[in-house]
């Protein structure tokens, strides 16, 4: 077993009075790629919320440690600068703020060093090209405007540029073409390598076609029913969850 | 209850004045209103429904006291289609409790000159208030209104959406207010309005007015004031339309959403129908 | 449920506007407003007798007409504690330094003189009551532009004056213009001749020190056939614990085919009553942008106003406005379509906070003589916290059936969802409200001339949240 990255114990977390996590346990370790699938509402946007410390989410029990540290009490931008990344289900519309002026602010805060503004633009300017994003988009206001693809290359972008030890891919593949979803793929490919770790919430297995799966988990309600190698994918994909299901109510 | 409107000059004002020389702060009493007026309260129990309908034929004085209590639900629907010579007013005020739905319904079509005053309280936490109107002003009409909710409850939700279409000489000012209370948090309100201009010498007045005590609100409102969209009117008239039949048309996609909310099937042709007669002429 | 987080944002730095000069004026009328102050001021600033009579009949209108019936509370201010006319120890100079020292320090520390140099070409400047410095580049005087002060203009071109000089904003339009038309006192004139593009801004700046005085300045732009010419003003007191009182008055004749910008950015202390009447007359073809930023003062009411009156012709109006603890901000724009055609585009933002009050008012007209007129208002409004108060109203008033008017408005805190994007990524929590703040007012922002963007950029500091802790 690889180095210990994330391990998540008995974790119980919802909003307001409504328990939505039930006891969950997730490890993951350094380089591995898990899968999580699930039916719509049993709580895989939560999960990657209340891993990245969503406000409006309350833990209530379990522990979290990112890299042997409890990371429960660190607020949201402690744990993007300890090396979590969440690309968004739906990515927020920010007017008034570029792209660019929100990587490189982003860049700064991880990193905390001053980037120098021509290596940076170099940069950004060839990971838009390998993301096939025009480079105008990079002084247009955060996604405001963009359509649902050209949101998750945006949301690609930032992974890219970014470089954290653990990204978190919620959906990053749901509402695009067969070719967007390519170009999203290979841009998580990209990213990852032996020193990083992802974790894919998906319906389609098609954007896992360039990565090795090492681990999929399978969550209803709550909690984690079942879990396998990636063959657990295909056979999802085939037969859908209501078998778990039935498995389950016996 | 308060003194019977009649007998004030001033019918109802704005939450917040504005310039005198727009002529919109106060609704004035129409002269020749008669002194009858009809008082009538009503009420929901705790967690029950009820759809009550007012259809007005004649002139007059209308006043209408609403209470919803707590979980309760009430829809009103209000139809006005007084003769044309005939002045009227109408005032509706209504209360929510917590978790209650007042939905209203309100038709102003007919009469010589209409001012009519709406005020919705949501003083009960996730209260509701949702308020569909349409006005129809043509000959010399003047229609004046001015509806106001007051978001007091948490997480109360308002939602004030109005049609009208002007013809003739006819003169229509609308106010709509959207009032946040300090402590009406995750409070959200809408309001919005779509006047369609049918003649030259109509006048529209439109005062969408949104004042917020609450930071903790979620409030948008939106007006549109104009001429018919050509390429609606293009589109129809190449399926074989006159521009009169596609006006007339266009005119109705505009207010169906108003009059699908009113359950008495009969009640809606008769409405319909006098809208049918007064857009031909 | 936890607490949902408040944001605090800190108050504008304005030690920089706060420095006080000792008052060396040499003469001050008497407070409060009578025959004889009205007088006292004609006879010292050499009225014609026209401008003198103008000034005593405006008096008389003042006397008649009431207080507004609407907007703030006016109730902090007393006429009769107002200084009309305070005249500054300086004589009009066109060189800084013939300007006595403090004041021209005041003016070196606001950045006038080096902003002169870089980006300017020409610079009026006033302190108290009268103009204390006048500038022109020569190119531009060659070509027959004027800039000069008001007092100057009625000297050398009487005619013009004469002809324009509360015409379009006449004394019986409301109190305050009647009170501006009685003691009004400095204020800048430009004249752009026919064809001539002023590619360069001018700017004014009106420095209030006296406490307890009233600043009246008249600026009188006119713009003639196919001219441009973008005209910024500026405008700043020291803080009193007496109350001051700025009604200022300003008119723009944008002539066929011309263009004119007028940038505003007023940053009064919150002592000051800012009573401010602006109005354009725009002709044929001619195009009228405003740029308004306020953010100083304790009340102000300030609509600029166009009027669009020839045919095909334009405004576009760009506003913001920051209404902070002691602050009642009543600001927006009215616009009357007089002629087929025309356009307009109205775009505002206001922010408050910390108990301070925003209210965007609006007007647009459409009158029968204008067909085919089409007007776009969008107005938004951001809230800091529930101490705060922010209202829109505005009306339209459409007569005709070729008119297309659309008005959008929208009221709300900082989104939590972006916030919690932007804290995603690494960015520490109040940067994150900066930055959803400094881009709630970047449309308004980019506007600006650059070093008042910079200002207004870090007048939006985060300083705090609360509650969480």
């Amino acid at each position: 077993m690889s180095e210990k990255l994330l391990e998540i114990k008995d974790l119980h977390a919802g909003v307001e009075d409504k328990e939505i996590l039930k006891g969950l346990s997730l490890s993951i370790g350094k380089g591995e790629v898990h899968v999580i699938l699930g039916p719509n509402g049993s709580g895989k946007s939560t999960l990657m919320n209340v891993i990245m410390g969503h406000p409006k989410y309350q833990v209530t029990g379990g522990t979290m440690l990112f890299e042997g540290e409890d990371m429960t009490p660190l607020k949201t931008y402690d744990r993007a600068r300890k090396g979590l990344f969440l690309s968004f289900q739906t990515p927020e519309e920010i007017p008034g703020i570029t792209l660019e002026n929100m990587i490189r602010t982003s860049m700064q805060a991880v990193t905390g060093k001053k980037s120098k503004i021509l290596p940076f633009r170099k940069q950004l300017r060839a990971t838009m090209e390998e993301l096939k994003m025009k480079p105008e988009y990079a002084d247009r206001y955060l996604n405001v405007g963009f359509s649902g693809g050209e949101k998750k290359r945006a949301e690609i972008l930032q992974l890219l540029m970014l470089n954290p030890k653990l990204a978190l891919l919620d959906e990053t593949d749901s509402g695009l073409d067969v070719d967007a979803v390519k170009i999203v793929s290979e841009g998580v490919a990209k990213f990852h390598n032996e020193n990083n770790s992802c974790v894919i919430i998906t319906h389609n297995a098609r954007i896992l076609d360039k990565l090795k799966v090492d681990y999929v988990h399978v969550l209803m309600n709550g909690e984690i029913v079942e879990e396998g190698g990636p063959e657990l994918v295909d056979e999802i994909s085939r037969r859908g969850f209501t078998h778990i299901q039935s498995e389950q109510e016996k | 209850m308060a003194k019977p409107a009649v007998e004030e000059e001033i019918f109802s004002a704005i939450p917040m004045r504005t310039w005198r020389w727009l002529g919109v702060n106060e609704v004035r009493v129409p002269e020749q209103v008669g002194a009858k007026l009809q008082q009538t309260k009503l009420s929901v129990a705790e967690n029950q429904e009820d759809t009550v309908v007012y259809v007005n034929r004649k002139g007059g004085a209308q006043e209408v006291a609403v209470d919803v209590a707590a979980g309760a639900r009430m829809h009103l629907v209000n139809v006005q289609l007084a003769p044309t010579d005939e002045a009227y007013t109408s005032r509706v005020t209504a209360r929510v409790g917590k978790g209650g739905a007042f939905s209203y319904t309100v038709v102003e079509a007919g009469a010589s000159h209409t001012a009519s005053e709406l005020t919705v309280n949501l003083d009960g936490d996730e209260s509701k208030a949702d308020v569909w109107g349409l006005y129809f002003g043509d000959g010399a009409r003047k229609i004046d209104l001015n509806y106001i909710i007051r978001q007091r409850g948490r997480k109360t939700d308002a939602n004030m959406q109005v049609r009208g279409a002007l013809l003739g000489q006819s003169e229509k000012i609308f106010r709509g207010t959207l009032d946040f209370l300090e402590g009406t948090s995750g409070s959200v309100g809408r309001e919005n309005e779509e006047v369609m201009m049918l003649s030259d010498h109509a006048r529209n007045r439109s005062v969408p007015i949104m004042l917020s005590h609450e930071d903790d609100v979620d409030g948008h409102h939106a007006v549109s004031v104009g001429r018919m969209d050509e390429n609606k009117l293009f589109y129809l008239m190449n399926r074989g339309l006159d521009l009169a039949e596609a006006q007339r048309l266009v005119v109705k996609a505009s207010f169906n959403p108003v009059l699908d909310r009113i359950p008495d099937d009969a009640l809606k042709e008769e409405i319909q129908a006098f809208l049918k007669g007064r857009l031909k002429n | 449920m936890a607490e949902k987080k408040k944001t605090y944002v800190e108050d504008i730095e304005r030690t920089l506007y706060d420095i006080r000069n000792e008052d060396h004026s040499i003469y001050k009328t008497e407070q409060g407003l009578s025959e004889e102050v009205v007088l006292d001021i004609s006879k010292r600033k050499h009225d014609p007798d026209w401008m003198r009579d103008f000034r005593l009949k405006s008096l008389e209108i003042y006397n008649k007409l009431p207080m507004p019936s609407w907007g703030p509370d006016l109730s902090d201010l007393h006429m009769d504690e107002i200084t009309a006319y305070v005249q500054p120890d300086a004589k009009m100079t066109g060189n800084w330094k013939d300007v006595p020292t403090d004041i021209k320090d005041t003016f070196d520390r606001l950045g006038i003189p080096e902003a002169e140099k870089k980006s300017l070409a020409g610079v009026g400047a006033q302190y108290d009551s009268e103009i204390v410095y006048h500038s022109l580049q020569k190119n531009m005087a060659d070509k027959g532009v004027i800039y000069t002060d008001m007092e100057t203009a009625i000297r050398e071109h009487e005619d013009i004056v004469k002809e324009y000089f509360m015409t379009l904003v006449p004394p019986k339009d409301h109190k305050f213009a009647a009170l501006h038309g009685a003691v009004w006192s400095g204020g800048s004139f430009v004249y752009v001749p026919e064809g001539v593009q002023v590619d360069i801004p001018l700017q004014s700046y009106f420095r209030l020190n006296a406490a307890g005085a009233g600043q009246f300045e008249h600026t009188l732009i006119i713009v003639e056939p196919g001219a441009s010419l973008h005209f910024i003003e500026g405008c700043s007191a020291p803080k009193y614990n007496v109350t001051n009182l700025h009604a200022g008055c300003v008119e723009l004749f944008v002539k066929e085919g011309a263009r004119l910008r007028y940038s505003t950015i007023e940053n009064w202390s919150r002592n000051m009553m800012n009573l401010n009447t602006k109005r354009a007359l725009v002709e044929k073809d001619g195009i009228m942008e405003w740029v308004s930023g306020s953010f100083g003062s304790h009340v102000s009411c300030l609509y600029p106003c166009t009027i669009l009156h020839g045919e095909g012709s334009r405004c576009e109006f760009t506003g913001v406005t920051f209404a902070s603890s002691g602050q009642d901000l009543d600001t927006g724009a009215s616009v009357i379509h007089a002629a087929p055609h025309t356009s307009a585009n109205i775009n505002t933002r206001t922010i408050s906070k910390a108990g301070g009050k925003a209210t965007y008012r609006s007007a647009v007209k459409v009158t029968k003589n204008a067909p085919y007129a089409k007007c776009s208002v969008n107005c938004e409004s951001l809230m800091l916290d529930n101490a705060s108060r922010s209202d829109t109203l505005p009306t339209m008033d459409i007569e005709g059936d070729e008119a297309d008017i659309g008005h959008e408005a929208k009221i709300g805190r900082i989104s939590d969802e972006a916030f919690y994007y932007l804290t995603s990524r690494g960015i520490e929590e109040n940067e994150a409200r900066a930055m959803i703040v400094r881009g709630f007012v970047e449309p308004i922002a980019k506007e600006l001339p650059l070093e008042y963007a910079v200002e207004m950029n870090n007048l939006v500091n985060i300083e705090l949240d609360g509650t969480m802790g």
